[in-house]
């Protein structure tokens, strides 16, 4: 294969070109941008409501002892806006694909000079941007409907854990890009992985009730120990190694491996395709 | 060298799987290009002709480094198409989707501009030469309204545009004058003259054979993944033998065509259908004269003449002569 013949600069600039693009043309529907802050707040609502319902005079109590936080609303709302992040990185990373296969702009990124791995970023940098404007605004609008002080803990700790744990989720992401752009799916998929990636995170209860088994596949799944990390800098429920530092050395640790195996996988499968079929097929 | 393309023993075959059923399906192998090799000169509109599946969008898509052949080399503008596949992108400039290829959410504008970011160009480049090709198609007022709002050919011309914006020597357009009403398609013609005019080559596809013959210094024909002939257009009317062909429209048998095949001075003779109608389109080394041969052999055959049309050679009577259809026929029947 060819080696990229363009300055570091010029392919950054492609990269910013193809998220500025994308921020363009969502910009033109306004109303998706505000189902994806109304999203996560609709979600938390539902547990948080079942568990005023249900749970008693002691569910407080019961709650902090299994958490680490009696903060049963906050806990709640931090997991959905961070499911919220997750699961947008991987719908916007399936139906980039998806939606410029179908469109046939697809092979025509193809047919530029630009690498895909530049055009991804571009993708992943512009899904996050929007996924942590939406999942922000979210949780500020969230706390104040539900009750809840926005202000509470280390807030830019938790930013931290959100930017840091970013990286490795786009990388398996990209694993997953793979496999639509592989079995030319995207609705089911996503459909199907957003509810394994919540349950496994720990969207609406901690990890720690998990069987031992379960528990290790969980960890070792970056958004985990994302979501463990904003709700410990936010509630204070602990991190997973007692320390913040050593719970950002493992999203570290994912960050310099994640990426690189959805990439590897990522071009087999795209050299794959352009040995047959080629990638405009749908 | 700038602008040349040089393809040896090119070869493609695709793994396909065929339905047997609900579950079941079979493995085949689809051979969509069989030992293909030509060159196309630097500074000439080389035209690409064929049906529908002949072979010549795989031909592209391996050139334009969307697919990997199976078999053979291509080079394209001194770089492998495999081996240097970056550089080859950079200095092709492509039309292969039509409209497809467009985000319809943004500008006419918009659309340049990014392309142009993944061409590395600069940022004020980007804008200028965005600006540069809308004043060349016409397409100003046109350029900051969102893309979905265009007409078919609007998004076509905005499709031609877009392959001009990395200013590169070799053009690649797949049937770009598609969906375009007749000036707007001679405007897009005359476009293309101009810009081979100022040195670029130009890979040219279409079905239509007169586009074909007004356009291109060579061309070649390509069926069912072979190469079938190449040259020039006024040399391959010329390999045919003859300078009269005539097309005869009525209802003509096939036993009344194999009649007509036996005369002395018919070097060929194809029969077709279109529209309820046979036509046979016959070669003769001296048409005119024979004309009333023909008339003569068809009537004792039985056959019902409706129309009889001598015209001079065109590339459609070459397409004919190497396929045994006209490409009408076959782009209908798909």
């Amino acid at each position: 294969m060819s080696t990229q013949t363009f300055p570091v600069r010029s392919l950054f600039s492609a990269t910013l070109a193809s998220t500025r693009m994308r921020l363009l043309n969502i910009s033109r529907y306004p109303g998706q941008l505000i189902t994806d802050i109304i999203v996560p707040i609709v979600f938390a609502a539902l547990p948080i409501l079942l568990g005023r319902a249900t749970a008693g005079e002691n569910a407080a109590a019961v709650f902090e002892a299994n958490t680490g936080t009696p903060n049963f609303v906050g806990y709640m709302l931090l997991g959905t806006s961070a499911f919220s992040i997750v699961s947008y990185a991987f719908w916007h990373i399936a139906y980039w694909l998806r939606w410029e296969m179908e469109t046939g702009t697809l092979e025509t990124l193809y047919l530029t000079p630009t690498g895909r791995v530049w055009i991804a970023a571009g993708v992943a940098l512009y899904s996050l941007i929007r996924s942590i404007f939406s999942a922000l605004a979210g949780y500020f609008i969230g706390s104040f409907v539900l009750g809840v002080n926005p202000f509470q803990g280390e807030l830019l700790l938790a930013l931290v854990f959100i930017l840091v744990g970013a990286i490795p989720l786009y990388g398996v992401t990209l694993l997953f890009g793979a496999v639509v752009l592989k079995v030319k799916e995207a609705n089911a998929l996503v459909q199907l992985m957003q509810w394994g990636v919540s349950f496994l995170m720990g969207v609406f209860f901690p990890i720690a009730i998990f069987p031992p088994m379960l528990r290790a596949v969980a960890l070792l799944f970056p958004p985990t120990w994302m979501t463990n990390g904003v709700r410990a800098a936010v509630l204070g429920v602990g991190y997973f190694f007692g320390e913040w530092y050593l719970d950002l050395a493992v999203l570290w640790g994912f960050l310099l491996v994640a990426p690189l195996f959805g990439y590897w996988v990522f071009t087999r499968v795209e050299n794959g395709a352009r040995r047959n079929e080629g990638l405009g097929q749908y | 060298m700038q602008g040349s393309v040089r393809i040896e023993n090119l070869g493609k075959t695709y793994q396909t799987k065929h339905r047997k059923g609900l579950f079941k399906t079979e493995r085949r192998e689809v051979v969509a290009l069989d030992s293909v090799s030509f060159e196309v000169n630097p500074g000439e509109i080389f035209g690409l002709l064929g049906p529908n599946g002949a072979g010549k969008t795989t031909l592209i898509k391996i050139l334009t480094t969307l697919l990997l052949p199976s078999v053979g080399d291509a080079w394209v503008n001194g770089q492998h198409v495999v081996r240097d596949a970056n550089p080859v992108r950079a200095s092709v400039g492509c039309m292969l989707m039509g409209e497809r290829g467009l985000y319809w959410k943004l500008t006419g504008r918009e659309n340049l501009i990014y392309f142009g970011a993944l061409y590395h160009l600069s940022p004020a480049s980007r804008r200028a030469r965005a600006d540069e090709i809308l004043k060349l198609l016409d397409m100003g007022e046109l350029a900051d309204r969102a893309v979905e709002t265009y007409s078919s050919g609007q998004k076509m011309k905005l499709a031609f545009g877009k392959a001009l914006i990395n200013d590169a020597p070799l053009l690649v357009l797949d049937e770009p004058t598609n969906t375009l009403d007749v000036p707007s398609a001679s405007e897009l013609r005359a476009v293309v003259r101009q810009l081979n005019g100022q040195g670029k080559t130009i890979i040219y596809t279409t079905h239509i054979m007169a586009e074909a013959e007004m356009l291109c210094n060579r061309v070649a024909i390509i069926d069912h993944g072979h190469l079938l002939d190449m040259g020039v257009v006024s040399a391959l009317k010329a390999s045919l033998g003859r300078d009269q062909v005539t097309h005869i429209t009525g209802v003509i048998s096939s036993s009344a065509a194999d009649a007509v095949r036996g005369l002395e001075m018919v070097r060929r003779a194809t029969l077709t259908a279109e529209e309820g109608a046979t036509q046979l389109t016959v070669a003769s080394v001296n048409g005119k004269n024979t004309l009333a041969a023909l008339i003569e052999t068809l009537n004792q055959s039985g056959a019902l003449i409706q129309k009889i049309t001598p015209q001079d050679v065109t590339l459609e009577d070459v397409f004919i002569a190497k396929t045994g259809r006209t490409l009408a026929e076959d782009t209908s029947a798909r």
